[in-house]
Parts: structure tokens; C-alpha cells; sequence
């Protein structure tokens, strides 16, 4: 559905996206992270058939970004950074505006917009001027318009940003819908979590080159293969940081009051033996607690290595 | 699937268009003051400006299209506002990128804009100069509509598009090439001043000179209107309007 191959988008001297290769099945969630001015809105604008590459190519929904600009913008929907909202317009006539500049036919338009309303739960305040909404319901209204016309691929920029917990929780499960509706998701966050939770692959971009792509578990797995382990013990126990030194796979472990800590390469074969020599020793062990590396970690990581001369 | 057949060039124009146009009419604030221009104004000129100077100096024609000018001008000039708002004031507020991300057209965004920016002003134009016929009628009485020398009228009723879309369409690519409303108003009017005080000067002297500059002036200024949205419509481009956010 995307297949991108060495973007390159210049502002005069400014390089803002560099070498930009990347690709999104059907029913597949890209997440694109990087800080502020990475070039993630500037990707996105390329591949909706916005701004034009400076160079590479790329085919969205079947459509070449550079040959048919038109229409990758009539296949693809986008869901801007800022709701981008007209103050005096009711939603259902906003929606109904869009509807048209879409071309969706008179009555399947008044349908779709009955259906995206009934969804986001904006049917009472269809016909309010939307200067009164709060900023979840504008977000709410402007992802309608971006599945207004049943596009294919759709690109969203934060659409969870300035949402309570709740409507955050609804427009996620929303995306998950997309996904199994075999649509191609790309997705703007600043929101690890959400991606962690989302992606099927994570592209973070820095300084408009992407630095880190992959899947959320391999790219945690080539962050860090360890394992730190934290286990909780009933009472003090003397020295049990140095009897679990001695195992195999046991790595720089801690002991703190209660907490014994540690890292392992090998957490099934390292974890029952540490347990067995602690219950051994008579401790008894409340908790044992397993992290992986999680996206956040990858992300600085990668973010850091990036910035190394 | 959704039944879909996007609009023609024209149908995205004229839609966007219209919703500009009633976007612009449904801000009180624009409405309040279109309201004084095209209604207070008309009936205060007649009553403060036009009767006594006709009481002085007799009967005089030059005087009721002089201000059948001014009236038809002073809602037109918020033309310019309107098409900084739609462009400059969007683009800040980041109203106008759902828009640029639509299929329509370079030519129909643009073209739809400006449509949008002078259909208000022209039909409050059209309704301070209803007015402020109906106010001779009333208040000098119905005979003296008859003094208005029927060219010079004619002419100064043309001056009023012509200078209504000048005005547009300079603002309107004044604003996609700046960043914020007020710098696009603020060089719009920099860039329109010298031209408004030139015809400005040319009806004031309407008297010493007669008709003819003056529709020389509307004859320029409605071929300079022509080149001008053509040229725009023509160099317009979303990928500018995007470089500049």
C-alpha cells in the first residue's frame, strides 16, 4: 500500500527529509517517532501527495506521489497535527463539505456522516458551531473527516494528543479497527506507549534520516537483550547478592534492603536457579519482576547514538 | 467501498467558494462591522455629507456618484481582510492543510478562496448602495436620484468589483507567500495604498477632468484584474503555501 524509496525533501538549503525508504502493508500500522522538526510531518506530506520529493519515489495506494499527486490525495485520508477546525461550521456541515470535495455521493455522504458521527459519539452536537467544542471532540471530528471517504491508507499526526484517557483509549481501538479492516495505518506520536502498543513496525527519524526501523520487539531486543530482574524478598537477607553471584548468566546483582536486582542474558535458566539458591539459603521470595528494554529505551538510544559525532 | 466521483475543477471551486463566503459572513464580528458599513454608513453620509452640500451648491450630480463610490467602496475594501484571513489566518491557525490536502486543484483552492473573498463584500456593496439610494429617496427625495449622471454612475459601480478583486487577488497571494494574517496585512496594505490613492485622486478631480480618466482607470484596472488572477491562479502552489508553515 506504501512503498517509499530514498525521500528527500528540501526548503531551500535545509534538508528536512534525507533518504527516507519505507514500506506499509495492508492491515499494517507504521509508527514514525523522532523529536520535534525530525521531518516525520514533512514524510507524511510527501507520501499524501502534498509537497513534492526533492527526490526518490514513492507509490501510495497505487498511486505515484509524483506522477498523480491528485490522486494519492483523493485515496489517502489525513488527520492533521491540529484539527484544523472552521469555528463557525457545525460538524455535520464541515463533514458534509469534505464529504463533497471527496466526491462522495449525496446520499452515501449523508450515511457515512450519520455513521462516523454515531461512532465518535458527536450526534447530539452535530449541529453546534464547533468553537464550542472541547479539544477532544475536535479531534474526534477532524479523524471523522479523514475516513470520511473509506480511504485506504490513512495517515494520522497525534490523533490521541489533548484526549482524556477514555477518548484517547476509544480512538485507539478505533486504529485497531483500521488495521483489521486491512487499511495501512502511518502514525505520527509522541506517545511510546501508544506505539508500543499499536505498531506493527517503528520508524524513528532524527534530523530527517531515519536512525532506528523495525519491528517494537526487535528493535527492544537490539537495544538491550538483557533482562533486568527484581526480586522481593519477605525479610533481610545477608549476603545474598554475593550467593547469587556465583550462577551462571547472573550479572552485576544489587542488593538493597528487601530488593535483590540483577541482569541476565538467559532469564530461564538464570531466574529458577537464583530462586532456588535464595529458598535454599531460607529466604523466602515475595516477587520476582522481569523488564525488557521498552520502546522508550530504544528510542533515547537511539535518538543518542544518532547524535554521536 | 464508497461510491466516489470527485468534483470537476469548477464544482471544487465554487465549493470552496460558497463555504468560504458563509464562514466569512457567519463571524459576528465581520458581520457587525459589514453591517455598519453597508446600512449606518450609507443613511450617515447622506444625512451628514450629501444633503448639505447639496443644499449649498444646488443640485449636483457629481456629488451623489462620488459618494455612491464611496459608499459601494467601504464594505468592498474588507475584501482585502477576508482574503489575508483565508490564506495568512488559516494557514496560522492550521485551518487551510485538510483543505490543501484535499484532491482539488491548485487553480480550485485558489480560485475558491478568492471567490470567497469577494462575494461578501460585493453583496454588502450591493446593499450599501441600495441603501444609500433609498436614503436620497427618502430623505432629498425620489427626484434627485435623477441628477446621477448615468456614466460616471455606471463607471463608479464598476469600480467597486474591480477594485474589490484587485484587492483579493493581490492579498491573496500577498498572504500565501508570508506567514501570519498580520504580516499579510500588513504588506497587502502597503502594496494596495499607492493604488487606492491614485484612483482616490482620480475621483476627486472627477470634476476638473470629467468621466473619462475615470473609466480609463476602471478600463486598467479591470484588464490588470484579469492578468492578475490569471497569472495567481496560475503560479499558485499548495507546496508553497506548505514551505511557508
Amino acid at each position: 500500500m506504501i512503498e517509499a524509496h530514498g525521500l528527500r525533501r528540501l526548503f531551500g538549503q535545509h534538508v528536512a527529509v534525507e533518504d527516507v525508504s519505507l514500506t506499509v502493508a495492508p492491515g499494517a500500522l507504521l509508527a514514525l517517532l523522532g523529536p520535534n522538526g525530525a521531518g516525520k510531518t514533512t514524510t507524511v506530506r510527501m507520501l499524501a501527495g502534498l509537497l513534492r520529493p526533492s527526490a526518490g519515489h514513492a507509490t501510495v495506494a497505487g498511486c505515484d506521489v509524483l506522477a498523480e499527486p491528485a490522486a494519492v490525495r483523493a485515496r489517502v485520508g489525513l488527520m492533521t497535527d491540529s484539527p484544523g477546525l472552521h469555528d463557525q461550521m457545525n460538524a455535520r456541515a464541515y463533514l458534509d463539505f469534505f464529504g463533497q470535495m471527496y466526491g462522495v455521493e449525496s446520499r452515501a455522504r449523508r450515511q457515512r456522516i450519520d455513521q462516523l458521527l454515531e461512532l465518535f459519539d458527536l450526534q447530539r452536537v452535530a449541529s453546534r458551531r464547533m468553537a464550542t467544542f472541547s479539544k477532544g471532540m475536535q479531534q474526534k471530528v477532524a479523524l471523522a473527516r479523514a475516513l470520511l471517504h473509506g480511504p485506504r491508507v490513512i495517515f494520522l499526526d497525534e490523533p490521541t494528543s489533548g484526549l482524556d484517557p477514555l477518548a484517547a483509549r476509544s480512538v485507539r481501538e478505533l486504529i485497531v479497527g483500521l488495521k483489521n479492516d486491512s487499511r495501512a495505518v502511518v502514525l505520527c506520536t509522541h506517545d511510546l506507549d501508544e506505539a508500543e502498543r499499536l505498531a506493527d513496525s517503528v520508524t524513528i527519524l532524527r534530523h530527517g534520516r531515519i536512525v532506528a526501523s523495525d519491528s517494537p520487539s526487535a528493535l527492544r531486543a537490539h537495544a538491550s537483550r538483557e533482562t533486568l530482574v527484581q526480586v522481593t524478598l519477605a525479610g533481610d537477607v545477608a549476603d545474598a547478592d554475593r550467593l547469587v553471584a556465583r550462577i551462571e548468566g547472573v550479572v552485576e546483582p544489587k542488593l538493597h534492603g528487601k530488593q535483590l536486582s540483577y541482569r541476565t542474558l538467559y532469564p530461564d535458566q538464570a531466574n529458577p536457579s537464583v530462586i532456588a539458591h535464595l529458598v535454599g539459603a531460607g529466604a523466602q521470595v515475595v516477587s520476582v519482576t522481569c523488564t525488557t528494554a521498552t520502546l522508550e529505551d530504544v528510542y533515547a538510544s537511539a535518538l543518542e547514538v544518532a547524535a554521536l559525532p | 467501498m464508497i461510491d466516489r466521483t470527485p468534483p470537476g475543477q469548477l464544482a471544487a471551486l465554487w465549493l470552496i467558494g460558497r463555504r468560504a463566503a458563509v464562514e466569512s459572513m457567519q463571524d459576528r464580528l465581520t458581520l457587525l462591522m459589514s453591517m455598519f458599513f453597508a446600512v449606518v454608513l450609507p443613511i450617515g453620509l447622506t444625512a451628514l455629507a450629501v444633503r448639505p452640500r447639496i443644499a449649498d451648491s444646488g443640485a449636483s450630480g457629481d456629488v451623489l456618484a462620488f459618494y455612491l463610490l464611496i459608499v459601494g467602496l467601504a464594505p468592498a475594501v474588507s475584501a482585502v481582510g477576508i482574503a489575508a484571513g483565508q490564506f495568512a489566518g488559516e494557514k496560522e491557525r492550521g485551518l487551510l492543510t485538510p483543505l490543501l490536502a484535499s484532491p482539488a486543484s491548485n487553480f480550485a483552492i485558489f480560485g475558491g478562496k478568492v471567490l470567497g473573498s469577494i462575494i461578501p463584500p460585493l453583496l454588502y456593496a450591493a446593499v450599501a448602495e441600495a441603501v444609500y439610494a433609498l436614503s436620497i429617496a427618502t430623505l432629498l427625495g425620489p427626484e434627485r436620484l435623477l441628477l446621477l449622471p448615468p456614466i460616471l454612475s455606471v463607471g463608479m459601480l464598476l469600480l467597486v468589483p474591480a477594485v474589490t478583486l484587485f484587492g483579493a487577488v493581490t492579498s491573496s497571494l500577498i498572504s500565501s507567500r508570508v506567514r501570519t494574517f498580520n504580516a499579510a496585512q500588513q504588506v497587502g496594505g502597503l502594496v494596495l495604498m499607492p493604488v487606492w490613492g491614485a484612483l482616490l485622486g482620480v475621483v476627486i478631480k472627477l470634476r476638473d477632468w470629467g468621466p473619462a480618466p475615470l473609466l480609463g482607470a476602471v478600463a486598467l484596472l479591470v484588464v490588470l484584474d484579469v492578468c492578475l488572477t490569471i497569472v495567481a491562479a496560475a503560479t499558485w502552489r499548495r507546496e508553497e503555501v506548505l514551505s511557508h508553515s
